[in-house]
């Protein structure tokens, strides 16, 4: 029988750093979180497939890792916390007053393509607030996600928000077939320009077509609000985000906060606020969010919800981790354990460990061959030092 | 602070074109030309580093920001997709996806499933997809010509320029499948936190193909 050794793709042993970094990355969120009034919840790894398809959250079915169980069902490893979350919400939660602050840190799984350099896990450290409407619960969720990633350690680094209502308003305004708008959603999505001109060149008379032409441009500091505003008149959608930059600037958020009018991901979802974390030295974005209102009665719970959830590897590979290095090896005589444990507890983390060797002769060939710098005798003389 | 942007340019013709246009812009690209040993290509009078790349892998490094920015043909977009800002259509490398036949032969004239022989499976499926019809999609990786020729398939789905090469072996295109170009790609992350390079370098392109239309 061959044994197996190697782990399947798009999974990996996390090793030493690699640890140190996604700790450090969830220790730095979950304390806000918590410092924040937010509480832990923790979901099954697994699910029924149809808890994500009743969601109305577009997983691709080719994306979720499937298990047929026992009984023929058909179960799913998470794809994603904030429907799992929904459910609680709805159902074990119910006679809890509202709004409920909770935050989860566990691992998602999604399928991918082959050798496309993508991981199938994914550690996602994350907060929902549901049972609030816009205003102030937008206001607090958006201030938290610059928060977060400051927490987190990144310098160089922004937080986009756009308006799923703008683009929807928008759209709406234009005659043109249901197929064609999702194409136009699409190119805008995309920033596909040559597409995006078009699918409008025959609309071009209509009075929304400029702005939505112009729709992949409007991203930027808050002259885009301005921007659009002239090319679409005023908005309701546009009026909220000029509010609530308004008032993350009063509270020192401005410089991490910009806007894109041309998020539209996922539009049958996202109910109002969106916003997306982008990191220097990150290939793609490191924080997702935004406000779904109709989810919650996807489970039998009519209520607000907005939330965000953060990819901790991603934040984890900007940061610079080293792992500590192996400075002292102690060897004792029998009987004086005590007195290494109290040096070694005294010391950071990692740099100084026991020998588990009889003979000072076997620690010190040990101490060579583990790199460290010196070893410390301690005896009924006392300590001694000895250098490698 | 200027950042320097890294673009991926598509080996082959496609390179020798983004050259051209990025001459006529100005820029001087003679580390490109002469390459030697050098894997990037440090443009000496413009912030902007070349790597060369086989069209998918253009794609894979703008994909995981290893590049900012990319120049691919429609036809490798459209066949492998991804997540990316699709920017400018380029103009050049121009050419198109079609479906071609034996000449003479009725290819939609039956109830049985067509065997379609593309190198391009997933532009394919696309395709019959759009017209809710079922076909067998068979990968070949050289001269697709060959498979109708053999009798493998029905009819191939592949790049036409001239459609010389079809004729020659007794095919004939009946229909297109789409429209391929050059087209400039962004990666998400990069448009957003560089944005004043990229569009500085997007408004002179856009600046020189909108001189020669």
């Amino acid at each position: 029988m061959n044994i197996h050794i190697n782990t399947p793709e798009g999974t990996r042993d996390r090793l030493f750093s690699e640890c140190l970094e996604r700790r450090q990355v969830q220790s730095a969120l979950v304390g806000l979180f918590r410092r924040r009034g937010y509480t832990e919840v923790i979901t099954p790894e697994v699910e029924f497939y149809d808890l994500f398809v009743q969601s109305g959250n577009p997983i691709p079915q080719e994306a979720m890792l499937k298990i047929i169980d026992r009984s023929g069902r058909i179960m799913v490893m998470r794809p994603d916390c904030t429907a799992p979350i929904a459910r609680v919400a709805a159902t074990k939660l119910k006679h809890l007053a509202l709004p409920q602050r909770l935050y989860y840190d566990q691992t998602v799984f999604r399928d991918r393509t082959a050798h496309a350099g993508g991981s199938r896990e994914i550690a996602q450290c994350g907060v929902e607030m549901i049972g609030a409407i816009g205003g102030k619960a937008d206001l607090e969720m958006v201030a938290m996600a610059v928060d977060a990633l400051r927490a987190c350690g990144l310098k160089q680094f922004h937080i986009e928000l756009g308006h799923a209502g703008f683009y929807r308003t928008l759209a709406g305004r234009m005659k043109m077939p249901q197929e064609e708008q999702e194409r136009l959603r699409g190119a805008i999505e995309g920033k596909n320009f040559a597409l995006l001109n078009d699918l409008l060149e025959p609309y071009r008379g209509q009075d929304a077509c400029a702005a939505l032409r112009r729709l992949p441009y409007l991203f930027g500091g808050a002259e885009v609000l301005v921007e659009a505003e002239a090319l679409a008149g005023p908005y309701d959608s546009l009026d909220y985000l000029r509010r609530l930059y308004g008032e993350l600037s009063a509270a020192g958020y401005e410089e991490c906060v910009r806007f894109d009018l041309g998020l539209v991901h996922q539009l049958d979802y996202y109910t109002g606020v969106v916003f997306r974390g982008y990191a220097e030295g990150a290939g793609a974005p490191v924080l997702s969010g935004g406000r779904y209102d109709g989810l919650m009665g996807q489970f039998g719970r009519k209520a607000e919800a907005i939330g965000f959830a953060v990819d901790v590897d991603a934040v984890g590979a900007c940061l610079t981790v080293e792992a500590p290095k192996l400075e002292t090896v102690i060897h004792y005589e029998p009987g004086l354990l005590a007195r290494a444990l109290a040096v070694v507890d005294g010391r950071p983390s990692g740099s100084c460990e026991l020998s588990p060797c009889r003979t000072l002769d076997s620690t010190m060939n040990l101490a060579r061959e583990k790199g460290a710098a010196r070893v410390l005798v301690i005896d009924s003389e006392g300590e001694r030092w000895l250098m490698i | 602070m200027s950042e320097r942007l890294r673009i991926a340019l598509t080996k082959g013709r496609l390179q020798d074109k983004s050259v051209e246009l990025f001459e006529a812009m100005g820029l001087d690209c003679a580390p490109v030309r002469n390459p030697g040993r050098r894997l990037i290509h440090a443009l000496p009078n413009y912030p902007l580093d070349a790597v060369l790349a086989k069209a998918p892998d253009v794609i894979t490094y703008v994909e995981h920001g290893v590049c900012d920015l990319g120049v691919v043909g429609k036809d490798t977009i459209l066949e492998k997709g991804g997540a990316f800002y699709e920017v400018l259509d380029l103009g050049f490398g121009r050419c198109r996806f079609a479906l071609a036949v034996k000449r003479g032969t009725d290819f939609y004239g039956t109830y049985k499933t067509r065997r379609v022989a593309s190198k391009y499976p997933n532009v394919t499926r696309a395709f019959f997809e759009g017209k809710g019809m079922d076909v067998d999609i068979i990968k070949i990786e050289g001269s697709v010509e060959l498979a109708p020729i053999l009798d493998l398939a029905d009819g191939i789905v592949d790049i036409v320029e001239t459609g010389a090469t079809l004729k020659e072996n007794g095919l004939e295109p009946i229909e297109d499948v789409a429209q391929v170009s050059a087209r400039l790609i962004v990666n998400t992350v990069s448009m957003k936190l560089y944005k004043n390079e990229i569009t500085d370098f997007l408004s002179r392109v856009e600046r020189e193909l909108g001189g020669k239309a």
